[in-house]
């Protein structure tokens, strides 16, 4: 092993400096979301660090019950954290009185899954879109008019759906009327939560067009959470993959989908199918990767979170919890949790496959 | 091909007839199935693949009002044809079914061991012991730990992967011949459905029986599956082998489709590229080509006549009139399969 290990400008290791160029419009640090549920209290986030500058799209990727959506409500401050840093253009939005933190609202907006169910079905379109302009008293009725009418247009919406119910419009438009409230308080940050994952296909490649756009016109911060790892390697700057509550590998959409370090990862990138005829024989390898189900939260195992599906854990991974650790090449913005990650790269070049990211045991 | 398909289905057409007038989900489909076939079936919603599957079996809500033409031969039999209590046989018999969200088959109060041993003893007469021990048996072969205890909860208490296998191990019970598998994996993450897609694959090589699998993605198809059949509104139109299709789609639908998705392993820039417009909500039943309102090649005659059945390659057609007039060249030329791009 190398003996240069914890590297500072890793995101988990504290927040970047105030001078630092990358420091972000939104600073994420250490944060720790808990529940009771019937079996018990869980850490359904646990102590998760990220952060996203203007103009940059972070994809968070991850199984069901890896805590990415209460992550993402954390963020949003819909759900307590029990410890933890949430700062939007330098305001803690954590320590926030109830007042000023609904005004800091119109500066983080939300689009969620599924579009019919967030909208209010007695409202027109244009009603619904300048709702949140109404709710943070933002502007006077002319200027709303004039903001409800430009979201529309960012958005695709023609003028003519203003007046119709969302019941009148088809799933894709429905959609874009959720993002269009989202984008007409002019937020710095957009949070994502599986926007697309409900619509037909034909429909996803709209709404994902619709996002990329938005994102370089209105500069916008965007976290962007799906679990189909092809549309957010589509969207992404970066990506960070989560597990049982945990970041266990982040870094550059193109760094971590093409040469993922993480043993998990791997496991995730390879169990995507392809339309190809290597199809088959790869989701074999992904079995390889990924073995058993999912722990529960209840009692999530000892070290390192993933060593129960690992095909390399051996008792390092059981007694000790890999700290994250950066990739040395690179631009520092790659790091991971995992004790064996060197000798697993190791290993996989010393049988060189056909495509990098077929790493076989 | 030999010469007894499993399955074959002759001018199929099912039209519902609603408030707003007739749609015709299915419009005129025909195809073979080879015992032991695996046969993806692709298509946007509405394009009529899960009611081609329904169809198959009759499987209508009561309060459908539905009229179903053509003929379904399934080993000799006509499914149309037969009566309510013949066709009861064949479904959960000897045709199996699993569908998206398990938890609309699966009786949420009763035990899923019982629920397998249930169709045992009604499917192939056995015992009430044997049917539970073959049910434990059902259960470990589907991949399922500890399967004594597991078949002694109820469907509540699986998670969704699991959940998804109970169904499969219901759906293989009575060793079916063909498996019909409505986008199985698609509210599954994708590790899970990593394992469900090799588990049809293995139980379909392991006992024979044909798979049709219905999905919108290719990749899905690509894993399970060695034909594939694209549909739009209510008609077949294209036909390949899928190692065949990857690089050689030939219908501009199929090809939409294809380029429509951010594929995984491409370089990520620039925009995706959507099919404009929406298919139409009637169904099929049209003098045209159905696609020609959101198709970049229409020419005259697709807005004037419904395209033929086109063979471009070997076992492979399309319905299109590009590849018709393309074929007719091709084969004035004399060199057949071999078109320019």
């Amino acid at each position: 092993m190398n003996g240069a290990a914890v590297v500072g400008t890793v995101s988990e290791t504290g927040a970047p400096s105030a001078d630092d160029p990358r420091r972000g419009v939104l600073e994420v640090n250490d944060v720790v979301v808990e529940f009771d549920t019937d079996g018990g209290r869980i850490t359904a986030v646990d102590g998760v660090s990220l952060h996203l500058a203007t103009g940059e799209t972070l994809g968070l990727v991850g199984e069901s019950g890896c805590g990415k959506s209460t992550l993402a409500r954390a963020i949003m401050q819909l759900v307590p954290m029990q410890r933890g840093s949430v700062r939007l253009e330098d305001t803690d939005l954590g320590t926030l009185p109830r007042r000023e933190l609904r005004r800091m609202r119109h500066r983080i907006q939300m689009v969620f899954q599924d579009p019919r169910g967030s909208l209010d079905p007695r409202m027109s379109v244009s009603t619904l879109i300048g709702e949140p302009l109404r709710v943070h008293s933002i502007g006077d009725r002319t200027s709303r008019a004039r903001a409800v009418a430009e979201a529309m247009e960012l958005v695709g919406l023609p003028t003519a759906v203003a007046d119709r119910l969302p019941s009148e419009l088809s799933g894709g438009q429905q959609q874009r009327v959720g993002i269009a409230r989202a984008i007409v308080t002019d937020p710095a940050v957009l949070v994502c939560d599986e926007p697309v994952s409900a619509l037909d296909v034909s429909i996803q490649a709209q709404i994902i067009n619709v996002l990329d756009e938005l994102r370089d016109e209105l500069d916008l911060a965007m976290l962007f959470i799906a679990h189909d790892l092809s549309v957010v390697r589509h969207l992404s700057d970066r990506v960070a993959v989560m597990y049982l509550g945990q970041i266990v590998e982040t870094g550059t959409a193109s760094e971590v989908f093409s040469e993922p370090r993480h043993p998990y990862t791997q496991g995730l990138i390879t169990s995507v199918p392809r339309a190809d005829a290597a199809s088959a024989a790869r989701l074999q390898t992904a079995r390889r990767l990924v073995l058993g189900e999912l722990p529960s939260l209840l009692d999530p195992p000892s070290g390192c979170r993933y060593r129960t599906r690992c095909p390399y854990a051996d008792d390092e991974c059981a007694a000790t919890e890999p700290p994250p650790e950066a990739v040395d090449h690179a631009d520092g913005l790659h790091s991971l949790r995992c004790h064996h990650w060197r000798d697993i790269a190791a290993r996989s070049e010393a049988q060189p496959s056909s495509n990098s990211q077929e790493q076989a045991q | 091909m030999s010469a007894l398909p499993l399955l074959e289905v002759d001018d199929l057409r099912v039209t519902f007839n609603t408030a707003s007038g007739p749609v015709h989900a299915v419009d005129g489909v025909s195809f073979t199935m080879e015992p032991g076939a695996s046969l993806g079936v692709v298509g946007e919603s509405g394009s009529g693949k899960s009611v081609t599957a329904r169809a198959l079996l009759r499987l209508f809500a009561i309060t459908d009002d539905v009229r179903v033409a053509g003929s379904v031969h399934f080993d000799g039999v006509d499914l149309l044809r037969v009566d309510e209590r013949r066709l009861r046989h064949v479904r959960g018999g000897q045709i199996g079914m699993i569908f998206q969200d398990p938890l609309t088959s699966l009786n949420p109060l009763m035990a899923v061991g019982e629920q397998i041993a249930e169709s045992l003893r009604l499917h192939r007469g056995m015992g009430r012991a044997e049917a539970a021990s073959e049910a434990v048996e059902l259960l470990a072969r589907v991949g399922i730990a500890d399967p004594e205890k597991r078949a002694t909860e109820l469907p509540s208490s699986f998670s969704g992967g699991m959940r998804q296998r109970v169904m499969i191990s219901l759906a293989i019970a009575c060793r079916p011949r063909l498996l019909i598998a409505d986008e199985p994996t698609t509210a599954l993450d994708v590790t899970v459905q990593a394992e469900i897609l090799l588990l049809l694959d293995e139980l379909r090589r392991s006992e024979g029986m044909a798979l049709m699998l219905i999905t919108h993605d290719f990749g899905v198809v690509a894993a399970t599956c060695e034909d594939v059949q694209v549909m739009y509104a209510g008609k077949l139109v294209e036909k390949a082998s899928m190692a065949h299709l990857f690089d050689r789609a030939n219908h501009p639908y199929t090809e939409g489709l294809l380029r429509l998705v951010p594929r995984f392993e491409d370089a990520h820039t620039g925009r995706l590229h959507p099919i404009p417009g929406q298919p139409p909500i009637t169904g099929g039943g049209g003098s045209s080509c159905a696609f020609a309102p959101r198709c970049d090649h229409a020419f005259d005659r697709c807005r004037a006549e419904v395209p033929p059945e086109v063979a471009v390659g070997p076992e492979h057609l399309s319905a299109c009139w590009l590849a018709a007039e393309r074929a007719r060249d091709t084969i004035e030329a004399g060199r057949p399969w071999k078109r320019d791009r």
